[in-house]
């Protein structure tokens, strides 16, 4: 495992299809760690999410190991993962379809 | 343990971690008076707020915060101002029942003018404050600490660095006999299936689910959509996507202890343990009815900065990244973002927590007490009556 300080992005759980960016991320760049192997796709700013593995729409976002949301479009493996992308499945008017 | 505690010890038993000097007026109009005496006197505090008495649905539920609130244990005395109404009397009634041994009262009825009010109260203030002063700290033991676990202004890191390290620094303080309560019904939303599978008792864990959906059921009768709400627009900013996701690094803050029970809003918290209280996401709603509910001492993870602060709680603040930190450190405590800087470990900073909780217990002021910082809001459910 690298030390926290060499990483770009924090994988949370194993079960999770997203991590955490440590620093903004350009479109472009390759994140080559703790055995992931993508390419950014979009300027994601610190802090945010990015989608480690395909997410089909509809399909639950999970960090943590828990489900936090669902897709409301497909997202493709390096995508920000957010409100453009992503809905709540409670307290939102757009219900689970 | 490498330090001892030391605490206030009240008449009745409960442990005051401060020893204040409250002037609280019983109607809203009261604040600029009870404000003033504060200013004046040698140390007194005092906090305004906007209830003038109305019976609504609501009455219960500010008489409980009010009355709570004098009583809270960090108060050596509390000196109420009043027009001497009925309720207004029974707020001062409910105090002395929750264990407030000094309850002193300027009664508008009787003293006429706010001139002799402001005379009388500040003679009355100083005394109490010299009074106040001549008592000493005792050894004290864990159960002494309630703890308030808060969080505002949350971004992405919120659940990967301050409010685990709050959890560590939780289950260190129930373990030894201590009571830590999380609260913010709204921010547990998402994550409530997890705090019931630790409950002691299946009937604690179905409790905790059903106040979430109690609060679920009342936004979707009212046909709200939280969206842009929940998440706030700068948890949003923060990378924060949706209320779940913001639940579930809220929970953190209660570490990985089973639950022992649930309170209603500002509940008097008498027993060790990790608890759950109903209260609101509202910063200073939350914080006023933890107060009223007898907790000493408050841990306030925030992600984006506030200075909110308690009259009679010490708030502590503990920051989620170092950027923030840097920026303002004359509201930051402690800056949790090390962790995710790589330079500490959670366990790390989870024990400079703890140690800094017992600092803090043990009379070192909070930056939100150095500030002045000293808010206070009623937490309502509906529209006001005017009577």
């Amino acid at each position: 495992m690298l030390p926290i300080l060499m990483r770009k992005v924090l994988i949370l759980n194993e079960k999770d299809n997203i991590a955490v960016c440590l620093v903004e991320l350009a479109i472009g760049e390759v994140i080559g760690q703790d055995g992931l192997n993508l390419t950014i796709q979009s300027l994601i700013p610190r802090g945010h999410k990015v989608a480690t593995a395909a997410i089909a729409k509809n399909e639950g976002i999970i960090k943590y190991g828990e489900r936090m949301g669902h897709a409301t479009t497909d997202i493709k493996v390096g995508e920000h993962v957010h409100t453009h992308n992503v809905l709540g499945d409670r307290l939102s008017t757009e219900q689970v379809v | 343990m490498s330090k001892e505690l030391t605490a206030f010890e009240r008449s009745d038993g409960r442990w005051g971690l401060r020893n204040h000097v409250l002037i609280l007026p019983l109607h809203s109009a009261f604040s600029a008076t009870a404000r003033k005496i504060a200013d004046e006197s040698d140390g007194a505090v005092a906090v305004s707020h906007d209830w003038s008495g109305e019976i609504d649905g609501d009455f219960d539920r500010i008489v409980k915060t009010i009355s709570g609130f004098a009583a809270n244990p960090n108060n050596f005395a509390t000196i109420f101002i009043t027009i001497g109404t009925p309720n207004e009397l029974g707020i001062i009634e409910l105090a002395r029942k929750h264990g407030l041994s000094k309850a002193e009262v300027l009664n508008v009825a009787e003293l006429g003018s706010m001139g002799k009010i402001a005379e009388i109260g500040l003679q009355m203030a100083n005394s109490l404050l010299k009074e106040a002063k001549a008592v000493s700290r005792v050894s004290a033991p864990w159960s002494a600490i309630k703890l308030g676990q808060e969080c505002g202004g949350s971004d992405a890191l919120s659940g990967i660095t301050a409010n685990p390290a709050l959890g560590v620094a939780s289950d260190r303080l129930v373990e030894l006999g201590a009571s830590s309560v999380l609260g913010e019904t709204t921010e547990i939303l998402g994550a409530e299936h997890l705090l019931a599978a630790r409950a002691i008792t299946p009937e604690i864990g179905a409790q905790i689910v059903e106040t979430v959906a109690r609060y679920e059921r009342s936004i979707n009768y009212e046909g709200i959509d939280m969206r842009g709400a929940q998440p706030s627009r700068g948890n949003i900013e923060g990378g924060l996507t949706t209320l779940e996701e913001k639940s579930l690094g809220a929970a953190k803050k209660a570490g990985s202890a089973q639950f022992s029970g649930v309170f209603e809003f500002a509940d008097q918290v008498t027993k060790p343990g990790l608890y759950f209280m109903d209260t609101p996401g509202h910063d200073t709603e939350q914080l006023t009815g933890y107060g009223a509910g007898g907790i000493n001492v408050i841990v306030f993870t925030t992600g984006r900065g506030t200075p909110t602060g308690s009259a009679i709680v010490p708030t502590l603040k503990v920051a989620t990244n170092t950027t923030m930190a840097d920026a303002i450190p004359d509201l930051i405590d402690l800056n949790a973002g090390t962790i995710a800087d790589g330079l500490k470990t959670l366990n790390d900073v989870g024990g400079e927590l703890f140690d800094l909780i017992l600092e803090v217990a043990n009379g070192q002021l909070t930056k939100a007490e150095k500030g002045l910082h000293h808010e206070f809001s009623l937490s309502r459910m509906y529209n006001t009556v005017i009577r």
